[in-house]
């Protein structure tokens, strides 16, 4: 162990001078550090205090014991200043940043550096600490950036359809102005269009901005103007007095001025702010303040300093529209509108399609009854509400109104229709009343046509001669056609009647019985008279036979007239005779008269002829066929 | 940026305003200066490259200057003062108003007197003997002529490199 020690001394032997200086030097502080070496030597046992010893030791180890000494006064001074600089270190900072930046300077790169180095090694350290700081800022400006975006789609939405939107699109269109313009105009409430950062003393423009479509403006000398007025103001109105001036108008724009001794912030502004505006000015204008303290002292006409306010100006650029602060409406009332116009247009058009639809309708309807036979419509009365009016004229064998419009596919019920009677000369009314008002027996086929009622067929005579009649009378007939009509019965009839009416039966000179040669004729035409009268009777129908009676020239004229007259009444004698109930008329005709139609020939003529007075003295018949009158109508014949 | 606000000073009529007219730029009124008593204006000037503006405060002349609104001189940081060469008494204004000046701002601004009307030399009753004994107090100025334009732009030039030199000082 010595021998290493003795090494080591060794090597320090040429130092020696200066170590001796080095003790010297520190001589103050030795006394000083008396404690530090008492505890250094605390754990090393004493030496044995010998005089001879001690010497011996001085002359062997005095240099190690003086280099020894040495390193223990170095490292009590060592702990002495360390002692000594931890009781000032702070004060000392503190003193020193007052007075200079150098301790700033010194200290920022190992800062920074440290900084730098602890953000590198412990990132995720960094991140836990700054995430809940920075992450709610950030929410908020995307939520920000979001409101605004939504804010500025819902409200264009807004615009596009609401009464106030169209209107304001109106005074666009009238004015020639933007439509953006216009909305701008009637929505804003304020706006902050310019802000002035400004030197007190100087009015010097620090720092100015301006907002987004504003003109620019020459900041120096605006500020510097209004520096000019507030010293005027101030000068002129309010001598001494603390105050300052803080706002001044001009129609729609004011400026606000939020002053401090060092500088003050002017803002242009379009608008009434809210009171808040000024607040904000105020806290801003502060914060500038203690910023920027520094560089406002020592302005002197450099604003390269103040670019660092930007941040600040731009919080002062604010604009307030109308609506902004209203309640929030729920996205379909946003769209209500849109609803309200397409339902409006839905319904108008609903409205006009359906009206439209139902006067067509109802047109049609009345176009229907036009058409009915036997309706003739006077007068339609259209109703807000409720049925329409239709006067109309209707025949008796008319359909109802009614009927037709339901089988016509319409609703009755939306017509009130009164109708007054009245006959049709109409000619499927004209034929419904000659069908309902004669009985066509089978085999009689009736059409009616221009005027004319026809019938063609076989019928009973009876049933012919009273038609006719009826036919006659019906409304709307004007002829009636029979010529195609046959009784079959009527032939046998007719063939007799022609037969009765050709019998002659010859009278003896002044005799009312026939010539013997005459009587069976006589009796031969009145049995075939019975069976007429009978035949006659069967078909519904009365004969009456008229007897004609005549005499020759001879005589005298009254002889003549009562002879013919005997005559005629003989033979219609001898019909009753034989139990006949036909009216028989007698006529006693005198001397050469022919019979009233001269059907059975002429006497006189036959005579001229050279044949014999003989058929002079003769009657003759003539047959008449007539409908039977009704049973129990008889009396109205009379 | 660098911008220097400095005022224009003078008595009545001694041509400040035409001075300003000529060779700055201005968007507001002359009504300013009987309305207000200022006038602000604005001029760019190039010293050793470097691009100053000059806002000018040119205050309304009067006969006597208590009447100025020395609220105006306030932060100046230089200052011209306008003599009339036709009309010695305005140099004695301008005495005046440079004393003034120094006595509110508190310090020695730089400045410079600019006698005016150096087109009508031959009517001037300022005289070399007066101008010297400007020299002998060290106040510099410029022979100066609104209309023709006679070392204008140079007084504005010395002033704002002397108001720059002041400052970096």
């Amino acid at each position: 162990m010595a021998g290493d020690l003795n090494a080591e001394t060794a090597a320090y032997a040429p130092q020696g001078d200066d170590v001796s200086c080095g003790v010297g030097d520190h001589g103050g502080a030795m006394e000083a550090t008396g404690d530090v070496r008492a505890e250094f030597w605390q754990d090393i046992p004493d030496a044995p205090d010998d005089a001879e010893l001690n010497e011996l030791r001085k002359l062997l180890l005095r240099r190690e014991q003086i280099a020894l000494e040495k390193l223990v006064r170095q490292e009590g001074e060592k702990n002495y200043h360390i002692q000594q600089v931890s009781d000032v270190i702070a004060e000392a900072i503190i003193a020193r940043s007052g007075r200079d930046s150098q301790l700033r300077m010194a200290i920022e790169p190992i800062v920074d550096a440290t900084l730098k180095n602890s953000i590198r090694k412990r990132q995720q350290d960094f991140v836990n600490v700054l995430f809940p700081l920075m992450g709610p800022t950030i929410r908020k400006s995307i939520a920000e950036s979001f409101r605004s975006m939504l804010g500025a789609f819902s409200k264009s939405v807004e615009m596009a359809f609401s009464w106030k939107g169209l209107r304001w699109r109106f005074d666009a269109w009238r004015t020639g102005q933007s439509f953006n313009e216009i909305v701008m105009l009637h929505s804003l409430v304020y706006r902050v269009e310019r802000v002035f950062f400004i030197h007190g003393d100087t009015g010097l423009v620090l720092a100015h901005m301006e907002g987004e479509g504003v003109g620019s403006l020459d900041a120096e000398m605006v500020s510097a103007m209004l520096t000019a007025i507030q010293d005027f103001v101030r000068d002129c109105f309010a001598k001494g007095d603390e105050g300052a001036l803080d706002t001044l108008r001009m129609g729609e724009f004011s400026i606000f001025i939020e002053k401090s001794n060092k500088a003050y912030l002017a803002c242009i502004v379009r608008g009434t702010p809210h009171d808040s505006f000024r607040t904000h000015l105020r806290e801003t204008l502060e914060l500038m303040l203690v910023e920027f303290a520094e560089d406002l002292d020592d302005f002197s006409g450099d604003t390269e300093a103040f670019s660092a306010t930007e941040r600040y100006l731009e919080s002062c650029l604010v604009a307030h529209y109308a609506g902004d602060n209203e309640k929030k409406l729920p996205l379909w009332a946003k769209f209500m509108p849109v609803l309200v116009v397409l339902l409006l247009c839905g319904g108008t058009g609903y409205y006009w399609y359906t009206t439209d639809r139902f006067n067509t309708t109802m047109r049609e309807a009345v176009q229907t009854l036009r058409l009915e036979p036997g309706l003739v419509v006077s007068h339609v009365e259209r109703q807000k509400s409720g049925p329409w009016k239709v006067l109309a004229l209707k025949d008796a064998l008319a359909r109802l109104p009614e009927d037709v419009l339901r089988r016509a596919g319409f609703d009755p019920s939306l017509f009130e229709i009164q109708t007054i009677p009245y006959l049709s000369y109409d000619a499927s009314i004209v034929t419904k009343r000659a069908s309902t008002g004669i009985d066509v027996p089978d085999g009689v086929e009736m059409t009616f046509d221009k005027g004319t009622l026809s019938f063609r067929g076989t019928a009973t005579m009876a049933w012919i001669l009273e038609t006719r009649e009826k036919a006659r009378s019906l409304a709307g007939v004007e002829h009636v056609d029979m010529r195609d009509l046959r009784d079959p019965r009527m032939g046998e009839i007719a063939e007799m009647v022609r037969k009765i009416e050709s019998v002659r039966v010859e009278f003896p000179v002044n005799k009312d019985v026939p010539v013997p040669e005459d009587t069976e004729k006589l009796q031969k035409t009145v049995d075939m008279l019975a069976v007429l009268e009978k035949r006659v009777k069967e078909m519904g129908m009365v004969m009456t036979l008229t007897i004609y009676g005549h005499a020759d020239a001879t005589g005298t004229e009254k002889r003549n007239y009562e002879i013919s007259q005997a005559r005629a009444r003989t033979v219609a004698a001898m019909l009753y005779a034989r139990g006949s109930s036909m009216p028989i008329a007698m006529y006693g005709m005198g001397a050469d008269h022919a019979s009233g139609d001269g059907g059975a020939g002429s006497a006189s003529a036959d005579r001229k002829a050279g044949g014999s007075v003989q058929a002079d003295r003769r009657i003759e018949f003539r047959v008449y066929l007539a409908r039977a009158v009704p049973a129990g109508t008889e009396a109205l014949l009379q | 940026m660098i911008s220097k606000k400095i005022c224009l000073l003078g008595a009545f009529s001694v041509g400040k305003t035409s001075l300003v007219e000529q060779f700055v730029h201005s968007i507001f009124s002359d009504k300013y200066l009987t309305t207000l008593g200022v006038k602000i204006s604005k001029k760019d000037v190039a010293v050793d490259s470097v691009a100053v503006t000059l806002v000018l405060w040119d205050m309304e002349g009067k006969d006597t200057y208590a009447d100025v609104n020395l609220a105006y001189l306030r932060g100046a940081m230089g200052y011209l003062v306008v003599v009339d060469g036709m009309r010695k008494e305005t140099l004695q204004a301008a005495m005046d108003l440079h004393h003034l000046a120094e006595k509110l701002s508190g310090k020695s601004l730089p400045f410079y007197f600019l006698i005016n009307k150096a087109d009508l030399v031959d009517q001037w009753e300022v005289t070399d003997a007066m101008l010297d004994s400007l020299d002998k107090k060290s106040i510099k100025f410029f022979r100066t002529s609104a209309k023709t334009g006679q070392y204008v732009n140079e007084a504005f030039n010395a002033l704002a490199r002397d108001m720059l030199l002041a400052s970096r000082a």
